[in-house]
């Protein structure tokens, strides 16, 4: 076994952010990142998108993060979105918009999944997310800023969801949601956080190298490519 | 008073790390907010067993002591800072080592 990549799969860089790309980027690749997801509010789009910067041995991906507050209207972002986009993520915060997000396969990552007094799933929507291939973000921007009654909280919610997540095997997306360079942390500073939270160690690594690894496989496929489970293999030995 | 045994003393390592914050910081800056950071995330009982001590730190970079059973829990502490005097910082750690020399020659020299 090689040594694991690791992915930020949730970074807003400059104007949702502080910082621009170049600096995220750079940061990022410092910190031993092999790749990270510049996710866009859909709310607040610029005009045109931001040119994606070019680096060798850096993937930098184009994300977007869903804010809709009516199931239908989502499902209509998703139809629109979904092709230009490698990650989908969506923006909980509401039973209704939970719920849409989980059920939908075409969906990659629904963040922020907890409102008022609960953690934001239950059996059902755990179930709906592990048949759906949809994983929950586990989002540390929040985790890292508040102290005291808002953390407690914050945590106890992020058992909650980890005891779902074992018990249903929904997969899980450990990501820093940075809005600038300062809210970056390295690979094994984020394990060693969900660790102290009460990730297991192999839990941890599945939800920064292999879960986000196995999304950005789904969404972009190999040259032979034609549709789940059919693909054209090159090489002239293979039968 | 005589020294511990050296078999007796508690086992300890030494994480290197460097500052990445808006202004420079000094060392009583970063041992502040390191302690306050792991009081808040850990509590306090938990932090007396990490046993943190910052070493040296000059030019944005230093030596964090920790007990040897506890790096996990230090690690994640120092992740856990966000500000310093009220500026936005981060500690990223560069390696572990037992001893001092270790970290000094493996991570702080270029």
């Amino acid at each position: 076994m090689g040594k694991p990549k690791f992915y930020d799969f949730c970074v807003h860089a400059a104007p949702d952010g502080d910082s621009t790309i170049e600096e995220l980027v750079s940061l990022a690749q410092h910190f031993g990142y092999s790749g990270i997801v510049l996710a866009e509010y859909s709310d607040k789009l610029p005009g045109k998108k931001a040119a994606l910067p070019l680096i060798e041995g850096f993937e930098v991906f184009r994300g977007i993060e869903l804010v809709e507050e009516t199931p239908s209207k989502l499902h209509g972002l998703i139809g629109k979105f979904r092709n230009s986009t490698d990650v989908l993520i969506v923006h909980g915060g509401s039973e209704a918009i939970n719920r849409a997000a989980l059920e939908n396969p075409r969906v990659d990552i629904l963040n922020h999944p907890a409102f008022e007094k609960s953690s934001g799933l239950n059996q059902v929507l755990a179930k709906a997310a592990a048949d759906n291939g949809v994983a929950i973000g586990i989002t540390l921007r929040s985790l890292l800023h508040s102290r005291g009654s808002r953390r407690i909280r914050m945590l106890s919610d992020l058992r909650a969801n980890l005891e779902l997540a074992r018990k249903y095997e929904v997969p899980l997306v450990l990501c820093s949601d940075a809005m600038s360079c300062f809210d970056l942390r390295a690979p094994m500073e984020i394990l060693a956080f969900a660790e102290v939270c009460g990730f297991e160690e192999d839990e941890a690594l599945d939800a920064i190298s292999t879960v986000p690894e196995r999304i950005l496989k789904k969404n972009r496929p190999g040259p032979g490519y034609i549709r789940e489970g059919v693909e054209v293999l090159e090489g002239e030995d293979i039968f | 008073m005589k020294r511990l045994l050296p078999s007796l003393r508690a086992k300890k390592r030494y994480l290197a790390f460097e500052l990445i914050s808006e202004e420079p910081a000094s060392r009583s800056d970063i041992v502040k907010e390191v302690i306050s950071s792991a009081s808040s995330l850990l509590g306090d009982v938990t932090t007396s067993n990490c046993d943190i001590k910052v070493l040296g730190f000059e030019k944005g970079k230093g030596i964090i002591q920790c007990s040897h059973t506890k790096v996990k829990e230090t690690r994640a502490s120092m992740a856990a800072l966000t500000r310093i005097n009220g500026k936005r910082a981060t500690l990223h750690v560069l390696g572990t080592s037992g001893t001092v020399k270790g970290a000094t020659e493996k991570f702080l020299q270029n």
